[in-house]
């Protein structure tokens, strides 16, 4: 039996050959949690919506270089709609410039238990590691990538040296790996 | 199993997974992808966990996004067909009942030449041959006068009602009014739809209630899509 993560890889390839069944059973299957990944970036729903249709159409344009040995077919979809969700915030120049505390009390913004059950294990898991960091560094992991805000970004907007954003963060991807490992 | 990366090789991936780092720092570390095994597996595994960060359920887009997208899909494009292929399907099946709509259209399996013989109108007209799974509608604008005219064949929609609408580059669909299946039509095309008509837009036709969409937007599938050319 094929498992749901293989036949989507199965699917891609599909489509890279130009087979629009194929590209429409990838947008049955995964269009309502990429719409989620867009709402979560964009938060006014046309905008979302916008970039979703983009993201697909890269998905269409750029099958062929999905590679189903370097990682699974809804990670590659995730990052691909998070990318085309980012490149319309930086668009409409709507990258987050607001000035953002670090104090180490700041409590993160995103609290998850509640709803951890609906979650995939590794969502799961994820979420708990990130849990563990504390000091607001899960915080500031997620502000980083849902808003699209590089180091430079964040050093901007915290108005902090480079480096020092650079080495809190460092130390905080560290210690998640050896959570999540 | 691999031995583990370096520190540093290892943050990398994971700031390279995560967006935190841009420019030239990022383009080496991409290229770095392509020549070095180890570190694009570091990279794979910081990609699923940036993935997992994402771990609401989603919820599901509204139809119109879907009949979007297919509408977009470069397949649709007649441009890509080479200009000496339309000239040779032109001269093969010029026949006088496609000349009374000013287009010659050929349908081969999966791909559709278009040839617009003649046509020096001064405000150049544009054309659309419509295909999809089974079915063709031509369409002819004329800015000129703000008319066009339509007609299909092989489409038989019983209770239902074809309605074309032109989708330019923002994706969002303007009714042009709903079509004849019996015979060909001519009208006036929508103020709303005038403005989005250009050459490269597309064309659809969605299956609709008689009368046409009640919401202004497409309500029903999407069964036959095409681009608009101009008549030159």
């Amino acid at each position: 039996m094929i498992s749901d993560t293989e036949s989507l890889a199965l699917m891609l390839q599909k489509v890279r050959d130009g087979d629009r069944l194929a590209f429409e059973e990838v947008y049955r299957r995964t269009s309502v949690k990429l719409f989620g990944v867009c709402l979560r970036i964009l938060p006014i729903r046309q905008e979302a919506e916008e970039a979703l249709q983009e993201a697909y159409l890269s998905v269409w344009q750029r099958a062929n270089t999905f590679d189903a040995s370097r990682g699974s077919a809804m990670t590659w979809l995730i990052t691909l709609a998070r990318n085309r969700a980012i490149d319309r915030l930086r668009a409409k120049g709507k990258i987050a410039s607001a000035p953002m505390e670090l104090a180490d009390e700041v409590a993160d913004p995103e609290p998850d238990a509640p709803s951890r059950i609906e979650m995939s294990q590794d969502e799961a898991r994820l979420a708990h590691c990130l849990g563990t960091l504390g000091g607001g560094d899960a915080g500031l992991i997620r502000t980083a990538f849902f808003d699209g805000s590089t180091y430079a970004d964040l050093a901007a907007r915290a108005s902090l040296p480079l480096g020092t954003i650079k080495s809190r963060i460092r130390r905080a991807l560290l210690r998640l790996r050896e959570c999540l490992s | 199993m691999t031995t583990p990366l370096p520190e540093d090789d290892e943050l990398l991936a994971a700031e390279l997974a995560f967006g935190l780092i841009d420019g030239a720092e990022r383009d080496a570390a991409r290229a770095r992808l392509t020549r070095d095994e180890d570190f694009a597996r570091a990279h794979a595994r910081w990609q699923d966990y940036a993935a997992a960060m994402f771990h609401d359920p989603g919820e599901a887009p509204r139809p119109s996004v879907w009949t979007a997208i297919e509408a977009r899909l470069p397949a649709n494009d007649v441009a890509r067909i080479s200009p000496l292929r339309w000239w040779q399907a032109g001269a093969a099946v010029a026949s006088a009942a496609a000349l009374v709509l000013g287009v010659v259209a050929m349908q081969k399996p999966a791909q559709v030449i278009v040839r617009v013989p003649v046509a020096q109108a001064p405000a150049a007209p544009m054309v659309a041959v419509l295909t999809g799974k089974t079915g063709l509608v031509t369409v002819s604008y004329d800015p000129a006068t703000g008319r066009m005219t339509s007609a299909a064949s092989g489409l038989s929609l019983g209770e239902h009602a074809p309605e074309l609408w032109v989708i330019p580059a923002d994706g969002k669909p303007r009714s042009m009014g709903v079509m004849k299946v019996s015979a060909p039509g001519w009208g006036k095309v929508p103020s709303a739809a005038v403005s989005a008509l250009s050459a490269g837009v597309t064309i659809a036709v969605s299956v609709e209630p008689i009368g046409g969409s009640p919401t202004g937007l497409p309500t029903g599938p999407v069964i036959l899509t095409g681009k608009m050319a101009e008549a030159t």
